[in-house]
């Protein structure tokens, strides 16, 4: 088609400039020497040298490292088994269930996080560290469930009876056949699970409290209080490059390694 | 191994449907915040809705929200359709250069935005200087770079499983490209379409940091009256019913996304 042809390069052009002209500006402004964001005068690394001077911001840093990690690792390990037991149900009942499970996901988070902040509040629980962490793995286990659960209906249910014919207990068979048999969804359930979280601002912003913040929610008082520091930005620039580069080296050698093999 | 999946719907239960009911409660009564006490039924806030500021919020809301999963979707289908036909083995570099972006703090992307949409910018050292602040295009230009990747992935998902032999049968029996195209791939592929548009609509259509942001501060949307509500005038009551009107949209959505796809195995 000739409009395909046309269309195609405009089309992709196009979506790299949404998708990567703001993270180009972002990686501009952490090299900029001025902190004021509409003039570049010079070229320095301060702002990467600030990241951990900046006591407050690396404070919220650091936070929002523990609670993605605690909360990955809960919500993989909690969303894999609920996963495994949504299986075994009827679909009657995996899709009631799972239409509970696919709220959160569908539900923006202004909602989810009120919702979150009215139960907290109902219960009595001192919003901090605690709460964010609860909301954090709150959110992320459906999207374990939601990545283990296909992966599971690809499996030979004959494996899970052969493993209790041959003495297992039902525990031991799940934890020795099945989840070695679905390892790779359950990294990529972990891995998606991470990601919503170390970049989460709206739900913690609503169930956090007593100054216990995280790098989004610094930014955004940062920016109310108009004392944004451009070490945000270098932060942001060097975890993208750390990331991207640990990716390529990643690809690299796992192509080496399939020449080699 | 049925039972590991009882304490989650309890869980579920607990935080998605006691939160509702909870907003049901105080939709229709005076309490202060969370606190019950000597509060009566009233439904005074309700009165409240029609007011012109909410008014306008509401309108905000869907124009702004429309215009961005319409541009997303124009965008968004034809990558994923490019991407799923692909036979580059360079393939799976380029959905993860989809993703890459996402790794970039949300409200520094759309701060990066808000920067040069100011008269006053580093464009100004290129001859450019615009005036977008407060501008429909200034908010639409932001949510579409924030929401692109969530319209390109449920469609891609869904056109990567076809079956190629479907657009195969139908060249066979004399449809031409175009015809293939409107006739087999787009209607195989309308639950992507219908989950993509869901969730770059919801998102859009409740943000508040995007149009706080790039509005300027002087266009609300929803979600700007819901956070205002909530964490600024602690009006919880009237908080809550604007809570409960968008929930009432979000299960239609889900409805609508049950019906084409049951398991929720495009919201990946």
């Amino acid at each position: 088609m000739n409009l395909e042809r046309v269309a195609r390069p405009i089309i992709y052009s196009l979506t790299a400039f949404l998708l990567y002209f703001p993270v180009l500006i972002i990686g501009i402004l952490s090299f900029n020497a001025s902190s004021r964001n509409f003039e570049i005068t010079g070229f320095t690394l301060n702002w990467f040298v600030e990241i951990v001077q900046d006591r407050s911001l690396f404070e919220a840093i650091q936070r929002t490292w523990m609670v993605a990690v605690i909360s990955t690792v809960f919500a993989t390990i909690v969303g894999t088994f609920v996963a495994i037991g949504i299986h075994d149900l009827t679909t009657t009942q995996r899709r009631r269930i799972l239409f509970l499970n696919n709220i959160p996901i569908v539900n923006p988070d202004v909602v989810t996080g009120i919702s979150l902040m009215l139960i907290f509040s109902l219960i009595g629980l001192p919003f901090g560290f605690i709460t964010m962490l609860l909301a954090h793995i709150f959110f992320s286990i459906p999207y374990v469930v939601l990545t283990v659960l296909p992966k599971l209906k690809l499996l030979d249910p004959n494996l899970y009876d052969a493993a209790v014919d041959l003495g297992c207990s039902p525990f031991q068979a799940v934890q020795k056949v099945i989840i070695p048999a679905i390892a790779s969804a359950i990294i990529a359930g972990g891995l998606i699970a991470f990601t919503m979280s170390i970049d989460d601002f709206v739900i913690s912003y609503f169930t956090t409290g007593s100054g216990f913040t995280n790098f989004s929610n610094w930014i955004y008082s940062r920016l109310s209080r108009r004392s944004f520091s451009p070490a945000a930005y270098a932060y942001n620039t060097l975890v993208t490059t750390v990331t991207l580069g640990g990716l390529l080296i990643y690809n690299l050698q796992s192509q080496r390694k399939q020449k080699r093999g | 191994m049925k039972k590991y999946s009882t304490p989650y719907l309890i869980w579920m239960i607990a935080l998605v449907l006691i939160p509702i009911l909870f907003m049901m409660i105080l939709s229709v009564t005076n309490t202060k915040g969370v606190n019950f006490e000597g509060a009566t039924f009233d439904v005074s806030q309700w009165s409240k809705l029609t007011q012109s500021i909410y008014l306008t919020a509401l309108w905000n809301s869907l124009r702004l929200s429309t215009y961005t999963s319409i541009i997303s979707l124009i965008i968004g289908y034809p990558v994923a359709y490019w991407l799923s036909q692909s036979e580059s083995k360079f393939k799976s570099l380029w959905l993860l250069m989809i993703i890459v972006p996402t790794w970039s703090n949300m409200l520094l992307r759309i701060i990066a935005w808000e920067t040069l949409f100011y008269p006053r910018s580093i464009l100004n050292s290129v001859g450019i200087s615009l005036d977008l602040i407060g501008s429909d295009l200034a908010i639409v230009i932001g949510m579409v770079s924030i929401y692109l990747p969530f319209m390109i992935f449920p469609i891609y998902a869904v056109l990567d499983k076809m079956d190629p032999s479907y657009a195969e049968a139908a060249s066979d029996l004399g449809a031409s490209p175009f015809h293939i195209f409107t006739r087999v791939t787009l209607p195989l592929s309308l639950s992507g379409i219908v989950s993509g548009v869901i969730m770059t609509f919801l998102p859009s259509a409740t943000a508040f940091a995007i149009p706080q942001r790039l509005g300027g501060g002087n266009v609300l949307l929803i979600g700007n009256i819901i956070e205002s509500l909530f964490k600024r005038t602690f009006d919880y009551n009237l908080g809550s019913l604007f809570s409960l009107a968008v929930i009432v949209v979000i299960f239609l959505g889900m409805r609508v996304l049950s019906k084409v796809d049951a398991e929720g195995e495009t919201l990946l």
